[in-house]
């Protein structure tokens, strides 16, 4: 059993307050959180029923005009011009005139892009000795897993995350946070991310979106464009897929009449189009992220599946997990909006938080470092049975 | 089980074959039958003999198109593969009888049998529990060493088995000692590279660590010792190889299943 009450509140209050500042990768999120001192947390496994309050959820997406992608500098220059402003609004939304008065401030250690990571990290310790307020690292991973069991309720899920800079399947087990399976090259967001890229599609509000969009307008969604598809037992190999679907888009531009997919060689009419691609693309890519998220339910035998990551606000994907979950006896899908599923400060918090009750916090700058690469089962989870 | 699999798999065959499912996984169903697929029934080697159904049901969360190329890719490549490996001498795998590719069906013959005082389905698993008792018996070392031969003759003719765990070997009753079966091909390959095999060896390792803790040390000394023998039999480049694979093995031991992604 675990006691999420052994460190307690600042200034005898019975609540905690904790703030979290997430900027791994374009998004620059703010988040404080509010958690009631309750008694059933002093001897328990009850991580995910914290009665969370969310009393401020701010984020500011940095967005690139369509084609191009977002590199670290750019990024970084933009979360430092904003960290200021951001978390001037937070306080102000969730009404905290003496910000003292705060927990604990939980910011992203990894993993993501350095040079915004580093921003981050760097308003968060000028924080710190200001307000003299205890520091917490957490890992990015780990965050919107606890974000997701909040907000679910879901209390022993094999976890799938989806996002730009991510692909895993998890399960707890042991203190840990394991990953069953993963992807061997790009991840899943990166893939879409760059297949928006070729389209020239806008990359507001995320790029993966406006793929979406586009295959819901698929007109033939008998004829499927047959795609590599690449599950390798548990993990899954996505840099291929993109390579064969982007020859076939700068194909279809070009109006390369010899490529036989996608021009009647005799007539030359076109046979496929872009959202013919976008819904194939989603389509299979969707169905092998299903297929390792199944192996791991056989594996560890649960029948939830939390879906976390950017990624996972996509309704086809959410429906495909659905209807795999029903074919096993009695199985639930629990996913969030785009809130809690895209990158954002609540989350930080919710992590950093129940790290802080549990007695683990920085005791000294040096244990601030950021770093790129950041394995989630490197984490200790002492907030977990 | 749902019963949409049951029916499902009642389109599939005519209705004088009578199933029994014994295990599901995330891929397919078991089933065993009293039935040959197409051998006439009047035989002569004994009419209890069962057979193994292995089933892979339709997926509906995916298209269509993608659900029928996989599905024949796959049961087509898992018969190929067990038809390949029966060939070699020495390695004990179910024979296949029948392949169904556009329907996900894989006949194979039955193997083992249920074990004395209700220990259940005489798997690796099922028999270490077995004989938690006396486990250092002779007995328990030669089957050890007997599934660490059977592991080293795969390897050594360059197969790899994906999904090595002490519930996918069969042990047979071969008078009183046991015969190890490998069964689920599921994720076989055929790979040249040591970093499929060490990872073949290390999730054995850790199925063994988690399901018999208290004695893995031992068992996984003799399922090594069974390996090695394989390799050395075939003289200097056997023993060549042998280090590379355990020099690999030992490394992703060190860093787990998974690549590091440090640095």
């Amino acid at each position: 059993m675990v006691n999420l009450n052994g460190i307690p509140p600042r200034g005898k209050r019975n609540y905690y307050l904790a703030i979290g500042l997430e900027g791994s990768a374009n998004k620059l999120g703010v988040g404080i959180i509010k958690h009631p001192v309750l008694e059933k947390h002093e001897d328990s496994d009850l991580s995910y029923e914290c009665d969370v309050e969310i009393l401020a959820n701010i984020r500011d997406t940095y967005v690139t005009p369509p084609g191009e992608g977002f590199l670290p500098r750019d990024t970084a220059r933009h979360h430092r011009n904003w960290v200021v402003r951001i978390i001037r609004k937070a306080l102000t939304e969730a009404k905290i005139d003496d910000p003292t008065k705060i927990d604990v401030i939980c910011f992203t250690r990894g993993p993501g892009m350095g040079a915004p990571l580093h921003c981050v990290v760097i308003a968060a310790r000028t924080l710190s000795l200001m307000w003299d307020i205890p520091l917490v690292g957490v890992n990015h991973c780990v965050g919107h897993i606890e974000m997701g069991r909040e907000i679910t309720g879901a209390k022993n899920p094999v976890v799938l995350y989806v996002s730009g800079g991510n692909t895993q399947v998890i399960a707890y087990s042991e203190k840990r946070y394991r990953i069953f399976g993963e992807t061997l090259d790009i991840a899943i967001g990166n893939c879409l991310d760059r297949f928006a890229r070729t389209l020239k599609i806008p990359n507001a509000p995320s790029p993966g979106y406006n793929i979406e969009q586009l295959a819901k307008q698929c007109k033939n969604k008998e004829k499927l464009v047959v795609l590599p598809y690449t599950v390798k037992g548990m993990d899954l190999s996505m840099s291929g897929i993109l390579q064969y679907i982007d020859t076939l888009a700068k194909d279809l531009f070009k109006k390369n009449l010899k490529n036989k997919l996608l021009f009647d060689s005799r007539t030359g009419e076109q046979l496929v189009t872009v959202e013919d691609l976008c819904y194939s693309l989603q389509e299979n890519l969707f169905a092998m992220l299903v297929e390792i998220t199944e192996r791991a339910m056989a594996h560890v035998n649960s029948n939830q599946v939390l879906i976390v990551g950017g990624v996972g606000c996509n309704v086809r994907l959410q429906e495909m997990m659905a209807q795999m979950c029903k074919d096993r006896s009695n199985g639930q899908v629990h996913a969030t909006d785009d809130r809690f599923c895209i990158d954002n400060g609540v989350m930080i918090a919710q992590a950093g938080l129940l790290e802080y009750r549990t007695g683990h916090f920085v005791k000294d700058l040096s244990e601030t470092i950021v770093t790129q690469k950041f394995r989630t089962d490197e984490v200790y989870i002492a907030w977990r049975e | 089980m749902s019963a949409e699999i049951i029916a499902s798999i009642a389109d599939v065959l005519t209705d004088n074959i009578p199933l029994t499912p014994i295990s599901q996984g995330a891929e397919a169903v078991v089933f065993t039958s009293p039935v040959h697929p197409y051998l006439p029934k009047n035989r002569t080697d004994g009419d209890d003999k069962l057979y193994i159904l292995k089933y892979r049901p339709e997926k509906k969360y995916r298209h269509p198109v993608i659900d029928k190329t996989l599905t024949k890719h796959r049961t087509l490549g898992e018969s190929r593969l067990l038809a390949k490996l029966r060939l070699i001498d020495g390695l004990n795998v179910p024979k296949l009888i029948g392949c169904d590719p556009y329907h996900g069906c894989i006949w194979l013959e039955f193997l083992g049998e249920d074990l004395p005082n209700g220990h259940g389905f005489s798997n690796l698993k099922n028999f270490l529990w077995m004989n938690a008792s006396d486990p250092y018996s002779d007995l328990v070392r030669d089957t050890m060493i007997n599934v660490g031969k059977q592991i080293g003759l795969m390897h050594w003719n360059d197969y790899c088995h994906g999904d090595l765990t002490t519930s996918n070997i069969v042990l047979v009753r071969a008078g009183e000692d046991w015969q190890p079966y490998l069964i689920d091909f599921g994720l076989g390959s055929i790979s040249t590279l040591v970093e499929d095999k060490g990872v073949d060896l290390y999730v054995l390792e850790r199925a063994i660590i988690s399901t018999h803790s208290s004695f893995a040390n031992r068992y996984n000394l003799w399922v090594l010792e069974g390996f090695k023998s394989v390799f050395e039999s075939h003289g200097k480049a056997g023993l060549g190889k042998y280090k590379d694979l355990i020099r690999r093995f030992e490394e992703v031991r060190l860093r787990g299943r998974k690549r590091s992604m440090i640095g």
